[in-house]
């Protein structure tokens, strides 16, 4: 379930980053830090991104950084972050970015449900609303929770 | 029966997502649409009639000369959108 693999410690509220690279780096430092993803993914996610363009960047300020598994996620994870001003990433329909959710997918079984829930939750008002006002990253943990029962 | 399939860059994030939110869209309209999903890997070797992808990834597509046609989508949770899209596609 979600909640087994959003962990506070992946919370980050009001982050301040300079552009769209510094909020990526910024977003996923509890993941590489807590071990979920690997440095190289980091710079993987972003030289994709410097190649290709904005494609994490999927619904209205909403960005999913994210890399092919094999270039060092290590472990099943989805850390959010919310940025105290909203950035630009480049992507004309969704800009500005204003949450991240940087996912680290090992190959499981349990990842498309995960990801089932994940889409449910790009789609709660009151998720946004909560991102927008909670104080602490518990606060966040505890709502999945209870939306999962 | 078409055959579409879903594709982004990872294979793992956006295209699941977007196949999820496609396989609700053609439940609902029982659209003759079959999704599956892969990276882009995938697209060579796929014989279905339409690839779904988000809209820059399209666009890189479409300098391509696939077979199939491609649907780019802007907003991956806008199922209006998807559902507009899907039903040119069946119209056409």
């Amino acid at each position: 379930m979600l909640s087994d693999i959003i962990g506070k410690e992946l919370i980050q509220l009001n982050v301040r980053a300079k552009n769209w690279e510094d909020a990526i780096r910024r977003g996923t430092c509890p993941l590489v830090t807590h071990k979920k993803v690997t440095p190289e993914y980091v710079n993987k996610i972003i030289e994709i991104a410097h190649t290709t363009g904005p494609y994490i960047v999927i619904t209205k300020h909403v960005a999913l950084p994210h890399a092919p598994s094999e270039f060092g996620a290590l472990d099943s994870a989805i850390g959010i972050t919310t940025l105290e001003t909203p950035i630009e990433f480049g992507n004309e329909a969704n800009d500005p970015v204003k949450y991240l959710f940087c996912l680290s997918a090992k190959d499981s079984s349990s990842h498309l449900e995960v990801m089932t829930e994940l889409v449910q939750l790009l789609e709660n008002e009151d998720f946004f609303r909560l991102l927008d006002n909670a104080k602490n990253p518990s606060e966040i943990t505890d709502y999945i929770k209870t939306i999962e029962q | 029966m078409h055959k579409a399939l879903v594709a982004c860059r990872a294979g793992v994030g956006s295209s699941l997502m977007l196949k999820i939110k496609v396989n609700e869209v053609v439940k609902e309209h029982k659209f003759p649409i079959q999704v599956e999903h892969s990276s882009l890997d995938g697209i060579p070797g796929f014989d279905g009639d339409l690839v779904i992808t988000l809209v820059d990834v399209a666009q890189e597509l479409s300098g391509k000369g696939l077979k199939q046609h491609i649907i780019g989508i802007k907003n991956i949770v806008d199922k209006n959108e998807i559902y507009e899209k899907l039903s040119a596609f069946l119209n056409n």
